[in-house]
């Protein structure tokens, strides 16, 4: 797994892969009797962008969220093994408190880490620089109602970077965004993960589109419906930028359609 | 924005004039329909000491019951149980009418304020808490798994999530019960008052004084009038960011 180093992020992997940063073993997940997961095994390593991919209702997002233990298993378990792992948590919504303005959203995981009055100008200073990195530094100090649904979004990416996490988890994140918005912001994504400003360097992509699973990431796990089943652990060697016209790219996006449509 | 003040001014004025042309023209006794210009001349410094006392009384009693319900409300969200068991309870003291009350309260509390200031407060209690319950529980569930994910604190939910996004919901149930705190304190005095807006309607109806009375009813009004834009006015310095009415 993961023997492939693509070329253009040997410059700027921060540490070197294969290095197993999070283990899913044997997982299960149960709401009473419907059982949303079904012994699941992966293993994601560090520097890598791996998207889940699976249609809806699958039960990746309880993956997901069993990951950021909103979810107690049924079975098995989620293995890190560096205990003190930072994680950032993205969901589809942006979930912005709209009495806050962008500034003071993108503060309250600090604040309610270490608690309003430990917040200073460092941490000010650090959340502009968190806006900065998604392109809205300009705007610190405007209320959510006062932002577009994309831009709304970009705060709460500033907000899932502020805890420097090592990992993010993304909940279909820009799910709920037009099409036009979603390209930019993907790409946005994969240059904020690519850069040197945050200790960030392994995304783990909750998403139902397969074309964007294939363009963004590494690797792309394919679940099976309900119960989430682990179809296909797809690598992908293309270069970036990619898009979903490239000969190489495309290939592996009908390869994946046709198995997505014949493996449940 | 003048025509929106003007224009129901102009009307207000036109009624005003024609109420009076009437009761002059049709030589309507004063016990029946005083005219625009007895009332105001009845409108004298006793009746600003009755405004006072009944305003005072339903003043309390509303500030007494928000506090109250506030802090009822938080305790029922946070303890399941004491909602479940108690909220029926609630609900069955709020639909019985506060008129049938009233002598109850003169009874225990006295011709005094206090039996007032009860009255309003158990009028104006019940909205304050059933919105601020609602209004404590209307934040998306997504909301808190975020606040699950930053590791947040029951007391940091509450503070940072529950509370502000409760505030709309809060300010509805505020201006329905600021009015209704005057209603409260009002019928209170019906039944056993020496002072008072309400003492004073039951005093002039028996002596058909109805200039007077007019004048009472009329300062009653506007109690309520200005406690409801009291409120709206610290509802839209406070709350910037939602529009809609909620609750």
């Amino acid at each position: 797994m993961n023997a492939i180093v693509l070329p253009d992020r040997l410059d700027v992997a921060p540490v070197a892969p294969s290095k197993p940063i999070l283990s899913v073993e044997d997982l299960t997940v149960r709401f009473g009797s419907v059982v949303a997961i079904d012994s699941l095994n992966f293993t994601v390593c560090s520097g890598e962008f791996v998207s889940l991919l699976g249609p809806s209702g699958c039960g990746k997002s309880t993956l997901l969220k069993t990951i950021a233990r909103l979810v107690k298993p049924a079975g098995g378990r989620i293995t890190r093994p560096r205990a003190e792992l930072r994680t950032g948590f993205m969901f589809q919504k942006p979930l912005l408190l709209p009495w806050r303005t962008a500034l003071d959203n993108v503060l309250l995981p600090l604040e309610i880490e270490r608690g309003r009055s430990t917040v200073g100008s460092v941490d000010r200073g650090n959340a502009l620089r968190m806006l900065d990195l998604v392109q809205l530094s300009e705007f610190a100090q405007s209320y959510p109602h006062q932002l577009s649904g994309g831009m709304q979004q970009r705060v709460a990416l500033a907000r899932a970077l502020i805890c420097d996490p090592e990992v993010l988890l993304l909940d279909e994140p820009f799910g709920a965004l037009d099409e036009l918005t979603r390209d930019v912001l993907n790409e946005e994504m994969i240059r904020i993960w690519q850069s040197k400003e945050t200790r960030l360097s392994t995304v783990l992509m909750v998403t139902h589109s397969i074309p964007e699973a294939v363009t963004m990431s590494d690797r792309v796990i394919v679940l099976s419906t309900r119960p989430a089943r682990l179809l296909e652990d797809v690598t992908v060697p293309c270069r970036r930028p990619r898009v979903p016209e490239d000969a190489e790219t495309g290939a592996i996006i009908r390869r994946i359609r046709a198995m997505v449509r014949s493996g449940r | 924005m003048i025509s929106r003040t003007a224009t129901p001014l102009a009307f207000g004025l036109l009624l005003l004039i024609a109420w009076q042309a009437l009761v002059m023209i049709g030589h309507i006794p004063e016990y029946l329909l005083p005219a625009p210009i007895a009332i105001l001349a009845a409108m004298d410094r006793s009746l600003l000491l009755q405004f006072t006392v009944t305003f005072i009384e339903a003043l309390a009693g509303f500030l007494i019951a928000s506090a109250l319900a506030f802090v009822v409300a938080t305790l029922f969200v946070r303890f399941h149980t004491l909602e479940d068991g108690l909220f029926p309870i609630a609900i069955a003291i709020k639909t019985t009418p506060i008129v049938a009350i009233a002598p109850l309260l003169v009874i225990w509390l006295g011709t005094g304020w206090w039996s007032k200031i009860v009255a309003a407060i158990l009028i104006c209690f019940f909205p304050v808490l059933v919105n601020t319950v609602k209004g404590l529980k209307a934040a998306d569930g997504e909301y808190h798994e975020l606040f699950d994910t930053l590791g947040a604190s029951r007391a940091q939910e509450f503070g940072k999530l529950r509370i502000p996004y409760c505030l709309p919901y809060l300010f509805s149930a505020l201006k329905i019960s600021s009015s209704l705190a005057v209603v409260g304190a009002i019928v209170g005095e019906f039944v056993g008052a020496t002072q008072g807006l309400g003492y004073l309607i039951i005093v002039s109806s028996a002596h058909l004084e109805t200039a007077t009375l007019f004048s009472a009813i009329l300062a009653a009004a506007l109690a309520g009038i200005a406690m409801f834009y009291a409120i709206s006015f610290a509802e839209r310095r406070l709350i910037f960011w939602s529009s809609g009415e909620a609750g």
